[in-house]
């Protein structure tokens, strides 16, 4: 058993770190405009939202996509000069979370008073099909990852299926359970104005749609959008005089197994969530009971049910009866994905559950708003099940 | 499915020198750990002394997709059977089943290691097939 950690609950009151800003680009099928534009777009808005201008902001953290389009030339975009943090983060899915989690290590420490992190990308191509965005490259394959591609591994759909597989082969997870995920999410999304996929879908349309790679249909799997999301982090006590209600960051953890294209025993069995969430929960010093909204990394059905594992809500290998037993959605008693996840909202990588649990915290969440949202679980999840991120964050200051 | 073009870099030339003479080559370290060919320290104890070895070519079926085949003029293709797969030797490797009925393929299924290419001027590919 290790000691808990040493979190905000330790910093000085003053410098604890929240989230202040919120910033959100146009989303979905937006053409014309480079990763970057929405990059920059997204920390206006996240900085006005905060009621910040962009000459306080002292920090900047950087996550690109696919299309690799967001650098540190957006310090030069934005005109931010005198900078004391700025990096470009990449640890893919969980890249958001764990931007927070450095941008409130900076502040509470003093690095930096006001860091806006961001991720953008522009994967979706007018007249192209959305598959091809995350298809692979159009060069002649080379290396390890051109020998995969060249055996018929491409992109991340045949490297989740076989995970889903796994964990169906092993605990008798069926894909109409998977469904119910997709279901429940899609009508969350129908109460979200900023979702892409608000028409109601049933266990029928899900099982009806086209095989992606089996066990996947297509309403297993994530939409791609294009667009940017910012959050501002910044103390306590700075945010005291800001325009927005603060939301404070009160537990992190970070997961990272290193079994990627490795003999790994617990592929598609079990998730970075067993290890980062604990962490953060410990950290804020709450139990897994105590969480009253999820806002989990969903780019595949299969990934929202692991992480629900894994995090604790049901047992291992569980999952598939716990989310067919009706406990998702807006009239179930665990508010999971409340905006409709990357499955119907929009796919901003790590930036879809942060966004939702920022909203959700706040109170701001219109229709679906959660009425107990005290405690806020955001998790982020890269590579195949690689890469794992949590935050915990609530309204209220302790 | 066929297999699709590939070229060899600095990191995968030893094991594309395997594949062109029919082998698929793991790495051993001095105490005889098996690692993927990929390692650069041995997976068991972190040795960064590796030498090249042939595997048997014997697998057995860890998981599986089953890609639907795409149109073409002759109509739809067959689906592709994608596998991560055991090597005899414990290493994993991941790539499709040639020619797999989906109904064949469960956890376990023995397969063996087969070559193929895109073309001549593109490296020898190990695929997977249902042990007789």
């Amino acid at each position: 058993m290790t000691t808990a950690p040493v979190g905000p609950r330790t910093f000085p009151g003053s410098r604890r770190p929240v989230i202040a800003g919120l910033g959100i680009t146009e989303l979905g099928k937006v053409y014309g405009r480079t990763a970057a534009r929405f990059a920059g777009d997204a920390v206006g808005r996240a900085a006005d939202d905060a009621g910040l201008r962009l000459s306080d902001i002292d920090g900047l953290l950087t996550s690109a996509g696919v299309t690799n389009g967001v650098n540190l030339s957006l310090q030069r975009d934005l005109g931010l000069t005198d900078l004391k943090l700025l990096s470009e983060m990449q640890a893919f899915g969980s890249t958001a979370g764990q931007m927070v989690q450095y941008a409130a290590m900076a502040v509470a420490t003093g690095t930096a008073d006001v860091v806006a992190c961001v991720f953008a990308d522009n994967p979706l191509t007018e007249n192209r099909g959305a598959g091809a965005a995350y298809g692979g490259a159009a060069r002649i394959p080379t290396g390890w990852m051109g020998l995969l591609a060249a055996g018929g591994i491409v992109g991340a759909n045949p490297m989740y299926a076989l995970a889903a597989r796994r964990h169906m082969t092993t605990y008798g997870t069926t894909s109409e359970q998977l469904g119910h995920v997709a279901v429940a999410q899609r009508e969350w999304a129908r109460l979200n104005p900023l979702a892409q996929m608000r028409t109601p879908i049933t266990l029928e349309d899900h099982q009806a749609s086209r095989i992606i790679a089996d066990p996947f249909h297509l309403f297993d799997c994530c939409l791609v959008s294009n667009g940017g999301i910012a959050v501002i982090v910044t103390t306590a006590e700075r945010a005291a005089d800001l325009a927005q209600p603060a939301v404070h960051v009160h537990g992190w953890g970070q997961s990272h197994p290193g079994h990627f294209l490795r003999r790994s025993d617990g592929f598609g069995l079990v998730s970075g969530a067993v290890q980062s969430g604990p962490a953060a929960l410990a950290m804020a010093g709450l139990r897994i009971e105590d969480v009253d909204v999820v806002e989990l990394y969903d780019c595949y059905t299969f990934t929202a049910l692991i992480s629900l594992e894994d995090y604790g809500f049901c047992g291992k290998g569980e999952g598939g009866p716990f989310v067919a037993s009706g406990v998702l959605g807006p009239d179930g008693k665990l508010p999971v994905n409340t905006g409709g996840g990357q499955l119907s909202s929009y796919y901003l990588w790590g930036m879809t559950p942060l966004s939702e649990g920022v909203i959700q915290a706040r109170g701001q969440a219109g229709e679906r708003q959660v009425a107990d949202h005290d405690v806020v679980l955001v998790s982020g999840n890269g590579g195949v099940l690689d890469h794992h991120s949590t935050l915990i964050l609530s309204p209220n200051p302790a | 499915m066929r297999v699709g073009p590939v070229v060899r870099d600095d990191e995968t030339a030893a094991f594309f020198d395997g594949t062109a003479r029919g082998e698929f080559l793991l790495r051993y370290c001095p105490d005889g750990h098996p690692s993927s060919p990929h390692a650069q320290l041995c997976d068991t104890c972190a040795s960064a002394d590796l030498t090249w070895r042939a595997a048997s070519g014997e697998a057995s079926v860890i998981s599986w997709a089953v890609a639907p085949g795409r149109p073409t003029g002759r109509g739809p293709d067959k689906p592709t059977v994608l596998v991560v797969a055991e090597l005899a030797e414990g290493p994993w490797w991941w790539s499709h089943i040639k020619d797999a009925d989906p109904d064949r393929v469960t956890v376990g299924t023995p397969l063996t290691i087969q070559f193929e290419r895109f073309s001549d001027q593109h490296e020898a590919v190990p695929v997977f097939a249902i042990a007789a």
